[in-house]
């Protein structure tokens, strides 16, 4: 049980993936994203050699379709697994393996797929992908976040009697740097995606001055003195 | 204001990093470590490229006193970096830059680097590496766990303010090529290495679960499954 907005930026080509799941440090499993090539996931017992495979062929320039035909032609288990895969330009491709346990499906448009399995239904992937699409001209990171909160608000993981709560979450974006520009992480939570927001919405704080001190450190200030001029703003 | 370990076991030749620090969500910027190449953390003020560029060297097998170099004249302010490199047999070499906050330094093992800045003294690395130490015998991650144990323990960082908490911790460990064994962290908690523990050892209950449904998930139980089956071990 799981589930994941991918998404690319239309303006930018940034690359993203947004996951939230009842198991323990998902994250590892969101090593997803590389710039100028693509986004990708694989969940559902998970193949975890996929995400690695599936960023070196789209790395190559082959399309979504392409790296997602590959990765099953590659899997004698592939009916077991979701896959979905974004290429540089914005095509998508999804896959859910009939083996995958309950609900099970995507969502899918240009320059997104919401995937999931283990939900409380169809509406949980609609309401994904709804909130990826609410605000189009914001920042691909804040997408990614809305996507997965609108995904837990719709009722999540769970089944037409039970909930399950999400465990661990996860949020990287590529942009034009070999490393990732935002790589969040919460592994173990009794709320993972409210847990991801927080960290996220502190993280913001920091993230020019990260940058700044390690491209510029002959005019650095120390990280207590650059906390000081934060509460004095 | 951050210590960290890298580190080669002997007997598996298992490759692993263990990062703490005051920064937030530190184990987003550890992009240095990949089976069959090595490990190279920067740190101090980051030179963000220089992890991925000390990978593809050791991979072509240069040795870290070479890819050293080459990131030293790739970078006008390498005085200002902290930087430990091993490769894949476990070679190291290990530079804290003079631009470095104080207290910095490092020390330079068999098969094991361990570094950091703005600590509280010398203390520090002794802890770590005595951690390290403690326990040969130990999964590797469990090794790294303990050197992060160790320097919080004697003091861990200190700044123009006192002490520094731990805020965010990860470690990783890798023993194939596209993916990690162990991969955990913390991004923002007042105490990040024991709340580090608390998730390793959350992980390893399902480390086995998890792997095998991936390898033959014909044969998976489900998690709801996998979750009560352990609430019956622990009644038994």
């Amino acid at each position: 049980m799981t589930y994941t907005i991918l998404g690319r930026c239309a303006k930018t080509g940034r690359l993203g993936i947004g996951i939230a799941t009842y198991s323990v440090t998902v994250g590892r499993y969101a090593h997803s994203t590389r710039s100028n090539a693509g986004v990708t996931v694989s969940q559902a017992n998970a193949n975890e050699n996929n995400n690695a495979i599936a960023l070196r062929l789209l790395a190559q320039g082959l399309g979504a379709q392409a790296v997602l035909d590959h990765l099953k032609a590659n899997d004698a288990w592939h009916s077991y697994r979701q896959i979905g895969v974004i290429d540089r330009d914005g095509a998508v491709a999804a896959y859910t393996g009939a083996n995958v346990r309950g609900w099970a499906g995507e969502v899918t448009g240009e320059n997104y797929v919401s995937t999931g399995n283990g939900l409380r239904g169809q509406h949980v992937a609609e309401a994904i992908a709804e909130g990826f699409l609410a605000e189009p001209e914001a920042d691909l990171e804040h997408r990614l976040l809305m996507a997965l909160e609108y995904g837990r608000d719709a009722g999540g993981q769970g089944n037409a009697t039970a909930h399950r709560t999400e465990r661990s979450a996860a949020l990287q974006v590529s942009s034009r740097h070999i490393h990732p520009d935002i790589d969040l992480r919460v592994d173990l939570h009794d709320k993972a995606v409210d847990e991801l927001r927080r960290v996220w919405t502190v993280y913001k704080q920091y993230e020019g001055y990260y940058a700044d001190r390690g491209r510029n450190p002959r005019g650095a200030v120390g990280q207590e003195a650059f906390m000081a001029s934060m509460k004095g703003a | 204001m951050t210590f960290s370990i890298i580190a080669r076991c002997p007997d598996t030749g298992r490759l692993g990093l263990g990062v703490t620090t005051f920064s937030i969500a530190a184990g987003g910027r550890c992009e240095g470590i990949r089976f069959g190449a090595g490990v190279c953390k920067t740190q101090a003020y980051v030179k963000r490229d220089n992890d991925l560029i000390a990978l593809e060297l050791l991979e072509q097998g240069m040795a870290p006193a070479g890819v050293m170099a080459a990131l030293k004249a790739d970078d006008p302010d390498h005085d200002w970096r902290q930087i430990a490199i091993i490769d894949r047999e476990g070679r190291t070499c290990a530079h804290t830059g003079p631009g470095c906050r104080p207290w910095a330094g490092h020390h330079e093992g068999d098969g094991f680097v361990a570094f950091g800045n703005v600590l509280a003294g010398q203390e520090v690395l002794d802890g770590i590496v005595a951690g390290f130490l403690a326990d040969p015998g130990a999964a590797l991650e469990f090794r790294l766990l303990a050197a992060l144990e160790g320097g919080r323990d004697a003091g861990g960082q200190v700044g123009n303010d006192g002490h520094l908490t731990e805020r965010s911790a990860a470690i990783f460990v890798a023993s194939e090529p596209d993916h990690f064994d162990i991969d955990v962290r913390v991004d923002l908690h007042d105490d990040a290495v024991t709340e580090l523990r608390r998730v390793l050892e959350e992980f390893k209950i399902y480390e086995t679960f998890y792997r095998d449904r991936g390898h033959r998930p014909d044969l998976a139980m489900s998690q709801v499954e996998f979750v009560a089956s352990l609430a019956k071990k622990a009644v038994a």
